[in-house]
């Protein structure tokens, strides 16, 4: 059995998981019918691949399977909410596709697979005939994502000899040159400025949920955890603050770049980014609570964009593709379960009490502002405007005066109504019990904050003066 | 459990399980009749203000001054904590009960009010959320608990703000009001996480957390942020007027009786952080009295009841502030109390305002007199002219935060997007492209 894809817990469950959705897409490329049906039952079975070696893994080595299963039922979830006009058989394939790719890069231990996952995962965007965007931009990030990742790795491999990750973790491999390549690699890939400019033209100019799909992939954030920290960690301790504050300054951006947006594509985009950001920056914060709330909010951010994408989508088929929030459209009146399932994934992904985010948003804060507490205070500035702007979008969308001329019953169908359901149902309960994830991931929290030792020395007191 | 902490969980607690009990059903397709909802929220609050009768009593039986309910941590990474735990003392107690008593007043009285009306059930909804959300800010036990049914208090009524949501404008003020309510609850936050850092807690069951000179300076001014945001005091008064797009039940109880009190509460509940600021009463009292001040002169000019309460209430509320500011707890609880029950009741009479006005002509037989002098007539003219320019506009607080605040984030923010669309001529169209196409594009989504 080839060593690269060991993952605990059985070997064969890793091979099922990434192979049966590639296998799939090739199935449907030559058959091309019942498409939905084989995406969905592959989706599925690759969950629950992903869902054995969840239980036996350990607590502090249970983040990337855990990774996996999220975003195997998120491509389950897509496979259900997808429309049919978008149901085509190089969308499920190239979702599938999508899908293989990126659970091969959450389960490389090795460079070079890294690499090919990181291609693979983009390949699907430079496909005219499957999700390539109008515009040049997304071609180019996803393109200098990748020439800067294979960089890295060549002078990676090229001075330590070696391409397995476990036997390069603290050693520096490739100086300063690989680890700023890295960075750049992130850059790209994550659309932090000055590179973000990508995320939302991909999120205009080409399909809603496949486009949702590969940006919820978190790159970026999975190779900040997966090779800049463990490999660099004394060069992360000086030069990770630089990517902290570029990322907190890219959430502020892209939120102040929010509020006048009116396409509802590009606005989403914008807020999805915004937040996105935040995750990175609460890796880069160095402390234990900054880790933890950006690992919980990558699960927020993951299920609620995807979400909120999905919702769009459907929008668009019912209602018109042309959909512009520069006035009032009242489609709560026609799709109100569609404007709540919105309204709570949309709230759900700022902060909304009794929300997942919540409790991440709260770790969050309370990390970065304890490593930076001047510049952390663009976090909650940021988030407080992609509140507004989440507001905005939710009611030009839906609230307004209700306009005619619809025949057709538009609410969610019975399939996507429990899809929905089940994204609602995780952000609540996950909020109500978050618990339940935020003690596994501090645990691996702090095995990060221990790696690259960079506990937070408390700035020395201002002197108590006692009346 | 004790019997006390059995009351309390249940009177907190209750509102949240009918919101969920009414909102759940009706995601999968069953929508409750007027009736029954009526039945449920008149039987729910009764319950809770018998529990919390019965609370009271047995409070006064045992000489016990507060009841306290720990749950444990709601999560933890390492030395930090988010305690969920439930306080009702001599403070909270009073609030706990103004709100049980006016949410099933509310509630009795929208259900004939509101009868009919197609956002019957989402009013109802909401109305549950709100309640749960005010009794959980008041009967939390940590500033990091109460934050929680801060934003809850905060969402919910933006959203009964746009009630009437085909109309633009009810809408537009909601995103206005929200668009306040997340400016000022950074102060909230960053208040929080301030604690946290210095003293390692955000728990009062016994007692504020330990702060003193500059750091219970900062941690006051970040929470006077929030809660003057929250209570529309100066400079965020703008946003009053623009609340009372909502119907009149909502109105009364929330900006007549329970969400604009919560700032006041807030600060009632930090009051011993204040006494260990000179600066920070000061501030406190200097926003009360620019209120109080504001509130009664823009209020003589308002043309609509709603408005006119509105601004009373504003009024009173920054005199509460000077009240907290000065030190009289005991004061600003008794006032805040009469006052929303009074003004509760004014709100709900609003729309009978004409009816009661002739009503009350009939009975003396006329007209009534006006009053000979009136406040105004002592002004020189060109003053008295100016002032009435200044409140007609509502102390021009609004157009001065539009020009000096939003208008430049939101020059800033289209610059961005000219810079954002270097390089990519194909969007600038398409952003801003007008109304959604409606010709026949009504096909159905799916299978």
């Amino acid at each position: 059995m080839p060593a690269f894809l060991r993952i605990a817990g059985g070997p064969s469950a890793g091979y099922i998981a990434i192979a049966v959705p590639w296998g799939a897409a090739l199935v449907i490329a030559l058959y091309r019918r019942h498409v939905r049906i084989i995406g969905f039952v592959a989706a599925l079975i690759s969950a629950i691949a992903c869902a054995l070696p969840l239980g036996a893994a350990s607590a502090g080595q249970s983040l990337y399977h855990a990774l996996m299963l999220l975003f195997c039922c998120l491509t389950l979830g897509a496979t259900l909410i997808l429309p049919r006009r978008d149901c085509t058989a190089g969308s499920i394939g190239g979702i599938l596709f999508i899908l293989g790719s990126t659970l091969l890069a959450y389960a490389a231990d090795n460079l070079l697979v890294l690499l090919s996952a990181w291609i693979l995962s983009a390949i699907p965007f430079f496909v005219p005939r499957w999700f390539q965007a109008h515009s040049w931009r997304p071609r180019a990030g996803l393109l200098l994502s990748a020439i800067a990742l294979g960089l890295a790795i060549a002078q990676i491999v090229a001075g330590a000899h070696t391409i397995w990750i476990v036997n390069l973790k603290g050693q520096t491999p490739g100086g300063m040159a690989a680890f700023g390549l890295l960075v750049a690699a992130v850059i790209f890939r994550k659309g932090i400025l000055p590179a973000h400019a990508w995320v939302a033209d991909a999120a205009e100019g080409g399909p809603a949920i496949p486009t949702a799909l590969l940006f919820n992939g978190h790159f970026g954030a999975l190779l900040v955890a997966k090779l800049i920290v463990p490999l660099f960690a004394g060069t992360a301790v000086v030069w990770l603050p630089i990517l902290s504050y570029l990322a907190m300054a890219t959430a502020l951006y892209v939120a102040v770049r929010a509020l006048t947006e009116n396409s509802p594509r590009r606005l989403l985009a914008f807020i999805a980014l915004s937040q996105s950001a935040a995750i990175l920056a609460g890796l880069e914060s160095g402390t234990a609570e900054g880790i933890t709330g950006a690992l919980v909010h990558w699960y927020v951010v993951t299920v609620s964009t995807v979400g909120l994408f999905g919702i769009l989508r459907l929008l668009e088929v019912r209602f018109g593709q042309n959909l512009s929030v520069s006035t009032h459209l009242g489609l709560a009146g026609h799709a109100p379960r569609l404007a709540v399932s919105f309204a709570v994934l949309g709230l759900a992904l700022v902060g909304l009490p009794g929300t997942l985010s919540f409790c991440s948003q709260d770790l969050l804060i309370h990390g970065t502002l304890q490593s930076h507490p001047l510049t952390g205070l663009l976090l909650p500035i940021a988030t407080a405007m992609n509140a507004v702007s989440v507001f905005r979008l939710f009611t030009r969308l839906f609230l307004g005066k209700r306009r005619t001329g619809f025949t057709a019953v538009a609410d969610a169908l019975p399939r996507e109504r429990w899809i929905l359901a089940v994204g609602l149902v995780f952000v609540v309960l996950g909020g109500l019990f978050p618990d339940v994830i935020v003690a596994r991931r501090a645990v691996e929290a702090e095995l990060v904050e221990r790696a690259i030792a960079t506990k937070v020395v408390p700035k020395p007191m201002p002197p108590l003066t006692v009346k | 459990m004790s019997f006390s902490q059995v009351i309390l969980v249940a009177v907190v607690f209750a509102p949240g399980a009918v919101f969920a009990l009414l909102s759940l059903p009706w995601l999968l397709g069953w929508v409750p009749g007027e009736r029954g909802i009526s039945v449920i929220t008149g039987g729910t609050y009764s319950l809770c203000a018998l529990g919390l009768s019965g609370l009271l009593w047995k409070l006064a039986a045992s000489g016990s001054t507060a009841v306290v309910v720990t749950f444990g941590n709601w999560f933890a990474v390492q030395d930090y904590r988010f305690p969920l735990v439930l306080m009702a003392d001599r403070l909270s107690l009073p609030f706990l009960a103004m709100t049980v008593v006016l949410s099933g007043l509310i509630g009795q009285f929208s259900s004939t009010y509101l009868h009919r009306e197609p956002g019957f059930f989402r009013f109802f909804v909401l109305l549950h959320l709100f309640a749960f959300g005010s009794l959980l800010a008041f009967a939390a036990g940590s500033f990091d608990l109460l934050a929680g049914g801060w934003e809850i208090v905060g969402i919910t009524s933006v959203l009964l703000i746009g009630f009437f949501q085909l109309r633009p404008a009810p809408v537009e003020n909601g995103l206005r009001v929200f668009a306040v309510y997340r400016a000022t609850d950074i102060g909230l936050l960053v208040g929080i996480f301030a604690m946290h850092h210095w003293t390692g807690t955000a728990m009062f069951t016994s007692g504020l957390p330990l702060l003193v000179g500059k750091q219970a300076l900062i941690v006051c001014l970040l929470l006077l942020l929030a809660a003057s945001g929250k209570a529309a005091q100066v400079p965020f008064s703008g946003w009053l007027p623009r609340a009372m797009e909502g119907p009149t039940p909502s109105s009364a109880i929330f900006y007549g009786a329970i969400s604009i009190h919560a700032g006041a509460y807030l600060l009632l509940r930090i009051q011993p952080l204040l006494a260990h600021s000179a600066l920070a009463s000061a501030v406190v009292i200097l926003i009360g009295v620019a209120t109080a001040i504001h509130g009664t002169i823009v209020g003589r000019v308002s043309a609509d009841a709603k408005t006119s309460l509105a601004y009373a209430s504003l009024t009173q509320v920054g005199v509460m502030f000077v009240e907290i500011g000065i030190g009289w707890t005991s004061v600003a609880v008794v006032h805040i109390l009469g006052h929303a029950m009074v003004r509760t009741m004014q709100f709900l009479r609003a729309p009978s305002m004409l009816h009661d006005d002739h009503q009350m002509h009939s009975a003396i037989g006329g007209e009534t007199a006006p009053a000979e002098t009136q406040f105004e007539d002592l002004l020189p003219e060109g003053l008295g002219l100016w002032l009435y320019r200044w409140a007609f506009d509502r102390g021009h607080l609004d157009t001065i935060l539009d020009r000096w605040l939003v208008q430049p984030l939101l020059d800033v923010s289209r610059l961005l997007g000219r810079l954002d669309h270097v390089g990519s001529p194909r969007y600038r169209t398409r952003s801003t492209r007008g109304a959604v196409s409606v010709t026949g594009a009504a096909q159905q989504g799916g299978d």
